[in-house]
């Protein structure tokens, strides 16, 4: 822990809504032409009081005080819409709507019990569901592979796989995981994992607005990082939101590995994956684009030519795809809002995803964010289609077209 | 030309005059303290400073004080001498001296202009004006050559610009080679049905044009063709124009257009270009009634001929003794000589399947304005009728605007025409259909002459005014085709998902997709956004970096029909005053060969950008055209030997420059 105190005060000035518009991406503010398409596009725009524009129009009137005493922005599960089609490229998900989100919450007279516990248990836990931290590895012991654990090493690795909560806990998490484990061992991939000692990498924490936890969770994964120094090459994580936070948030503290999110990483081992992916599987599937893959990061074309070397796999598009996808509603916190929506009366936008999909046809809904499955498995339940569609990340799908 | 050895020693009464530019310059950098340290240089005779050192009177100071201090070089500091060189050089020959007895300092653009610190820039203003009197002193007398100017002019592209530019010319008597690429002139405006915001007939007003470039005698017009090659320089360009085959011969086909009637093909099956798709021609077709030339054209891609040459080619039969169809023709080259040229190459529309969540490609009810454009046209595939691909009359539209404009994913500018046209055809829509029409605008922009008026007008036809960007289009779940346009009504502060049956995108202006090519065919420059840039925003709106070429229209930055039409009349009249000149002065900065040092190795010549340096077979050495030589020092730095040299930058002049501004005073 020694270096933890060089780290914060080596830390870059942090912007704040006070200093905003000291900085590039907040001066971005000043261009804005209230144009409307961020509450447009937004899922829940038509319930928001103040939605990205407004809150860009009381800010430069002066008049954000307002906006910190409304419940608005709890709606906003910070899945990059706005900010993707944003025609001024105003850094909402990212810088402005966090820092009003934090005011809110300071504001807010009682704050959702289920988040409140979600963001305690990580806090204790170190993982939302408040799972003990001993049983991380637990999963581990269900796997047909060997899953090296970098502590109990003496040699370094190529790669350090970042698991992730979900991922480690939720019993559909570890069958993500159990498939990642035989994909890696079948293309030979050099691996471990922290085990035990991982926490959540909280991008969660800072898109709900609690920038101070969010600081706990990175100051203890970077110094974990510091400790394994030299141990291993780079990060791999099939955690979407670890992905985004690693390559945007931790390079201030001075992160520099290359990190790849398992989408892109199996995508670069395609024509290695190719011939091993021997098992047809006749699947009309659907996928469901990531926000942090996809919208945040690009990452569009990639899950798909994963989907599509499967042999058997017919690939069909929901209305919404791609940077137009509809956010399964987990984001920035919605993960743990589901019954304040409910008690709104909202749409969960988890339903709204999982009507899109049975629309097309399709049997199967890929996915590659390990929020999703719970979410989206949850809302085929309640809508009565869990005879109809299945919901599958598509590590699962290639683990299950590779002849074991 | 003389030897570095023999020139004369540095002049030593040099005059420097600083310019305040008002407060442009004097606001930042002191110009009384630059003025007093321009004193105590070497060689300088006498430093004045005055508030506008470019009006009348600054330039009488000069040449006065030429006369009264017997100065023999001068220094202005002022702006940039893109704006004024040419002015205080004339001052500096008035005062007696030789023009080039003089050198500018850039003290406002270079300085004033770029720098906060006041004391910096005036350190910056000394080194640079230091830099200068050291050069000045060892500059040589030049004289200035002049070129005469070929009276014929090219003018490339067949749209409103062209065809107005070629027009006006061809008035006043100059000869003029009109150029276009498509089978017809007319470009976009022919396709446009009303025109904003008198809604007169597009057809009405542009076909008589097209009709009096074909009729005039001074007027070469060459469709299927394009410039493959510019050389030479301002009043003597050659130029080579491929002319691609039309398979019918211009000078025998009489326009009876029996020989569509005839094609094999019963039915038209191909997709129609003019009509951007949305109708059908056959392989030999002419690309709309009023087309200029009349005279059909066969698309090689699909005739049967050209296929299987196994057709039985009832074209050529029902052509009979007129025997205009040629299947052999092939690619000519003409080679012309023009002294201008005029460019007005046009834009292309903004693919809209960039935008992927407006649907354009996905959905069939989503159009692009250029295609509701032929909708609403009664040459069009749909006789005028505004009617869904599916034969339906809608009953709502929403028209979408700044598609591709005003968007830092797409372009950032604003192309200037889409709002209006959006409201033009809004009214026609309405006027045709009675539909409901909706107009999603970010902000209605109609600055120009009855603008206003013309959406006042629409506005109160009853047209739907929804304040923001629609966000997203997506088909209603019920399966009735109809699209749900989702937008935030900015005014009401609401999100509203609006059903319409037909979406129409109102696509901004880009630059054309070859404008990077033209542009170094042409050697002129291309703004950041793609257009071909002009010499000076305001100054020199149609004018280039090149001398004798000429901007008009769409290909410098979206314009409406009237303001591309001014610009087409104000590039025909700089044209005409270069032409009517008979000739033009110039720049005395070229290069030259030392013929004693030159080693024959031919580094140069392919370096040359002008094609101005040849080989002398008897002599074994490089000679470089005067007259090509355009001065950029591209050989001059290349010559192994150092025996290429160029007046004004010679290296005792450069050296002695670059010393100066090093020096630490």
């Amino acid at each position: 822990m020694g270096t933890e105190t060089t780290l914060v005060s080596e830390a870059p000035c942090e912007i704040t809504l006070e200093n905003f518009l000291e900085f590039p991406e907040g001066r971005k503010v000043l261009s804005c032409i209230q144009c409307g398409l961020c509450a447009g596009t937004c899922p829940y725009g038509d319930v928001m009081d103040y939605p990205p524009r407004r809150i860009i129009a009381m800010l430069r009137a002066g008049m954000l005080e307002k906006v910190f005493h409304s419940e608005s922005l709890l709606n906003c599960v910070a899945c990059y819409a706005c900010m993707a089609k944003c025609p001024r490229d105003i850094r909402l998900t990212e810088v402005l709507l966090p820092l009003v989100k934090e005011e809110i919450f300071v504001h807010l007279p009682e704050v959702p019990p289920e988040l409140q516990k979600a963001l305690q248990n990580t806090l204790r836990y170190g993982n939302p569901m408040g799972e003990s931290p001993r049983k991380r590895v637990a999963w581990t012991k269900t796997t047909d592979v060997p899953i090296p654990i970098l502590g109990e090493m003496s040699r370094p690795v190529d790669v350090l796989w970042f698991v992730e909560c979900y991922t480690s806990y939720h019993p559909r998490g570890q069958d993500n995981s159990r498939a990642l484990a035989k994909i890696f061992n079948g293309l030979g991939i050099d691996f471990a994992i922290l085990g035990n000692e991982e926490k959540c990498a909280g991008e969660c924490a800072r898109l709900v607005g609690e920038a101070g936890l969010f600081g706990t969770l990175q100051d203890y994964t970077m110094t974990l990082f510091r400790r394994y120094e030299g141990r291993f090459n780079r990060i791999v994580t099939s955690g979407a939101h670890a992905y985004d936070a690693f390559r945007y948030q931790y390079p201030a503290l001075g992160f520099d590995y290359q990190v790849d999110h398992t989408m892109p990483f199996l995508f670069q081992h395609l024509e290695q994956l190719k011939p091993m992916l021997s098992r047809k599987l006749n699947y009309r599937v659907t996928y469901h684009d990531a926000c942090c893959l996809g919208r945040h990061n690009g990452f569009y074309e990639e899950p798909r030519a994963l989907l599509t070397a499967i042999p058997g796999v017919k690939l069909v598009e929901m209305t919404h795809n791609r940077i137009n996808s509809i956010c399964c509603g987990g984001g920035g916190g919605g993960m743990w809002l589901d019954t304040y929506y409910k008690a709104k009366g909202y749409e969960r936008l988890s339903e709204r995803r999982v009507k899109e999909a049975v629309a097309t046809g399709a049997d199967v809904l890929a996915i590659s964010c390990p929020y999703e499955v719970s979410r989206f498995e949850d809302a085929a339940k309640v809508l009565g289609y869990d005879n109809k569609l299945v919901v599958r990340d598509i590590s699962e799908l290639l683990a299950e077209a590779m002849q074991s | 030309m003389q030897e570095p050895s023999e020139r004369g020693s540095r002049a030593s009464r040099v005059g420097v005059f600083v310019c305040h530019c008002g407060t442009n310059i004097a606001g930042t950098v002191d110009v009384c303290r630059l003025v007093e340290y321009a004193g105590t240089l070497p060689g300088v005779a006498l430093a004045r400073e005055y508030k506008y050192m470019c009006s009348d009177p600054g330039q009488e100071l000069i040449q006065q004080e030429i006369r009264e201090h017997g100065l023999d070089r001068v220094v202005v500091a002022a702006c940039s001498p893109c704006l004024h060189e040419k002015t205080f050089r004339t001052a500096t020959a008035k005062g007696g001296l030789n023009a080039y007895h003089f050198q500018m300092v850039n003290i406002r653009e270079h300085d004033s202009w770029v720098h906060e610190d006041k004391d910096a820039a005036l350190e910056k203003a000394k080194d640079l004006v230091r830099a200068a009197v050291r050069r000045v002193r060892l500059h040589q007398a030049l004289e200035t050559k002049r070129a005469s100017i070929n009276p014929d002019v090219l003018v490339v592209g067949g749209g409103i610009a062209g065809i107005h530019a070629a027009l006006t010319l061809a008035n006043a008597g100059k000869h003029v080679y009109l150029v276009e690429r498509e089978p017809t002139i007319g470009g976009h405006m022919a396709k446009f049905d009303k025109t904003f915001p008198t809604l007169d007939c597009a057809a009405c007003i542009l076909t008589p044009k097209m009709t009096a470039v074909k009729a005039h005698p001074n007027i070469t017009l060459w469709t299927l063709s394009e410039v493959t090659r510019v050389e030479g320089y301002v009043g003597n360009y050659q130029v080579n124009v491929t002319r691609k085959p039309r398979y019918v011969l211009e000078d025998l086909c009489v326009g009876c257009l029996e020989c569509i009637e005839a094609c094999v093909y019963q039915q038209a099956k191909v997709l129609d270009e003019f009509n951007l798709g949305l109708g059908k021609r056959k392989p030999i077709y002419i690309p709309f009634p009023q087309a200029v030339p009349l005279l059909v054209v066969i698309d090689p891609e699909t005739c049967i001929e050209f296929k299987s040459h196994k057709c039985k080619k009832t074209c050529v039969e029902i052509c009979g003794e007129r025997n205009a169809i040629d299947f052999e023709q092939q690619d000519r080259t003409e080679t012309i000589e023009v002294g201008t040229i005029i460019l007005g190459t046009g834009f292309k529309v903004f693919d809209a399947r960039r935008i992927p969540y407006y649907g354009y490609g996905t959905y069939p009810n989503v159009y692009t304005s250029l295609e509701l454009e032929r909708l609403v046209n009664a040459s069009g595939p749909t006789g005028g009728e505004v009617v869904l691909r599916d034969g339906r009359t809608p009953k709502s539209v929403g028209i979408i605007h700044c598609v591709g404009s005003r968007d830092a994913h797409t372009n950032r500018y604003c192309s200037r025409v889409c709002c209006m046209y959006s409201l033009k055809l809004a009214h026609l829509i309405k006027e045709k259909t009675e539909a409901d029409v909706y107009n999603f605008y970010i902000d209605m922009r109609t600055p120009g002459k009855g603008f206003e008026e013309f959406y006042n007008r629409v506005a109160e036809e009853g047209l739907k005014l929804v304040r923001g960007k629609v966000a997203d289009v997506y088909p209603e779940g019920n399966g009735d085709g109809r699209l749900v346009l989702q937008v935030e009504d900015t005014l009401l502060g609401m999100v509203r998902k609006v059903p319409v049956d037909m979406v129409v995108l109102s696509v901004g202006l880009e630059a054309q997709a070859d404008a990077q090519e033209v542009r170094r065919m042409f050697n002129i420059t291309c703004a950041g956004e793609g257009f071909f840039l002009e010499r000076h925003p305001k100054l020199a709106p149609v004018n280039t970096f090149t001398d004798g070429i000429f901007l008009a229209g769409c290909c410098q930055s979206p314009k409406d029909i009237p303001d591309t039409v001014a610009q087409a009349g104000a590039a025909a009249a700089e044209a005409l005053a270069l032409i009517d000149a008979g000739s033009i002065e110039m720049e005395p900065n070229t290069a030259y060969v030392l013929e004693e040092v030159c080693s024959g190795c031919k580094t140069c010549i392919p370096m040359c950008p002008y094609s101005a340096i040849s080989f002398l077979e008897d002599k074994k050495k490089a000679e470089i055209n005067e007259v090509l030589c355009k001065g950029c020092g591209t050989c001059v730095a290349a010559c192994p030997s150092g025996s290429i040299r160029q007046n004004l930058f010679e290296d005792e002049e450069i050296f002695e420059e670059i010393e100066g501004v090093l020096t630490y005073a």
